[in-house]
């Protein structure tokens, strides 16, 4: 009987055993996964990694800007010499300026989109939440509005619109030129105020159905001086290649 | 020998916990942790029939692998055909151990009364 009591222990006490290990083993591996995964779950070490990065953004296009600044120093200094370097380099210079590699100031006008305030009511159920928030395609279709109009230079929250970029809602935001934004857009746009205005003022235009649902979602204000920043993003091309017809040589 | 079982417990936690260190795949996790409860819902088991005295080894620990098995399988095989069948080894082991754990307080919520007649 004291042979078989002293067995029993063995063996409960085995089970407990291993029933401890096997919890403790998964209580672990609970615990890695926990740690290990994408750090949704640690949102304030998220959002310090997120404010880190935003500023080594901000450091690196700072660098950007003073490199351009510098290319434009020597490309001075270069044409200060001969008469054909001179010529050259004007051409140069407003090509930059097509492109919107240039900082540029001139009447224009300031354009704010926000979300509305207002929430769809009982009484108006059609209206959709949707109307409420500011879309990709409102930019666009602004965008469009300007550049028909004249606009020389047009820029969303500081972001140039030069002829590589993109504006695309992806969730809650907006990129343009590959830059995260949201509500409130700021549109500046330099060209003829009056023209400006006007068309995005035209009836059933591009603000037209922002406007019928919350007329606070619209704000513009003619400016005698916009600036509007250079274009910061990548320059380089990895696809397109310039094509050399006979004789001409490509630098 | 409740005691026993009680200081294997713990050993096993502080063992798997600190010295051992297997570096399992994070989709075994989950059917360990399955294991882990098939495990405590046994040994609980253990503990009831030890108290009412017909503890058996040889069932206790059949129905310790047995159990530990059938629960990480069924997980498994919940997972290939895209139903939760763990919840049914969850429900299962969690209401068994509830049910085992309220006799074992009967037991000794009795052993108390008596005690207390006799005394």
């Amino acid at each position: 009987m004291s042979e078989n009591k002293l067995k029993q222990m063995t063996v409960f006490f085995a089970i407990w055993l291993v029933v401890g290990l096997l919890l403790g083993m998964a209580f672990k591996e609970q615990t890695r996964i926990r740690t290990a995964e994408l750090p949704s779950a640690r949102l304030p070490d998220l959002a310090r990694a997120y404010v880190q990065e935003k500023r080594s953004n901000a450091a690196l296009e700072e660098e950007i800007r003073q490199l351009r600044q510098r290319i434009n120093e020597l490309e001075n200094a270069f044409a200060s010499g001969t008469k054909q370097a001179q010529v050259l380099n004007q051409s140069l210079q407003e090509a930059k300026m097509i492109a919107g590699l240039l900082e540029v100031e001139g009447p224009g006008i300031e354009l704010t989109l926000q979300d509305s305030k207002k929430r769809p009511s009982g009484e108006s159920p059609e209206l959709l939440p949707e109307l409420y928030t500011i879309h990709d395609y409102d930019l666009l279709r602004v965008v469009n509005e300007l550049r028909q109009a004249g606009a020389e230079a047009i820029s969303i929250n500081g972001q140039r619109i030069v002829s590589t970029t993109g504006i695309r809602c992806t969730g809650p935001v907006v990129f343009v030129n590959d830059v995260k934004m949201a509500s409130p857009f700021v549109v500046l746009a330099i060209g003829d105020p009056k023209t400006l205005v006007g068309a995005l003022e035209m009836p059933g235009g591009a603000l037209a159905d922002l406007k019928s649902v919350d007329p606070k979602m619209v704000q513009i204000r003619r400016l005698d001086t916009v600036r509007i920043p250079a274009y910061s993003g990548s320059t380089q091309f990895r696809y397109a290649r310039p094509i050399t017809t006979e004789g001409e040589q490509t630098p | 020998m409740i005691a026993v079982g009680f200081v294997g417990l713990l050993l096993g936690v502080v063992i798997a916990s600190l010295l051992l260190d297997i570096p399992l795949p994070e989709e075994w996790a989950a059917y360990l942790s399955l294991a882990a409860l098939a495990g405590l819902d046994t040994a609980f088991g253990g503990w009831r029939a030890a108290l009412e005295g017909r503890f058996h080894p040889d069932v206790f620990v059949s129905g310790f692998i047995v159990n530990a098995l059938l629960a990480a399988m069924l997980a498994y095989l919940g997972d290939r055909i895209g139903v939760d069948l763990f919840l049914a080894a969850v429900v299962t082991l969690g209401g068994r151990m509830f049910l085992n754990l309220s006799l074992i307080r009967r037991y000794y919520l009795n052993q108390l009364a008596l005690r207390r007649q006799r005394g």
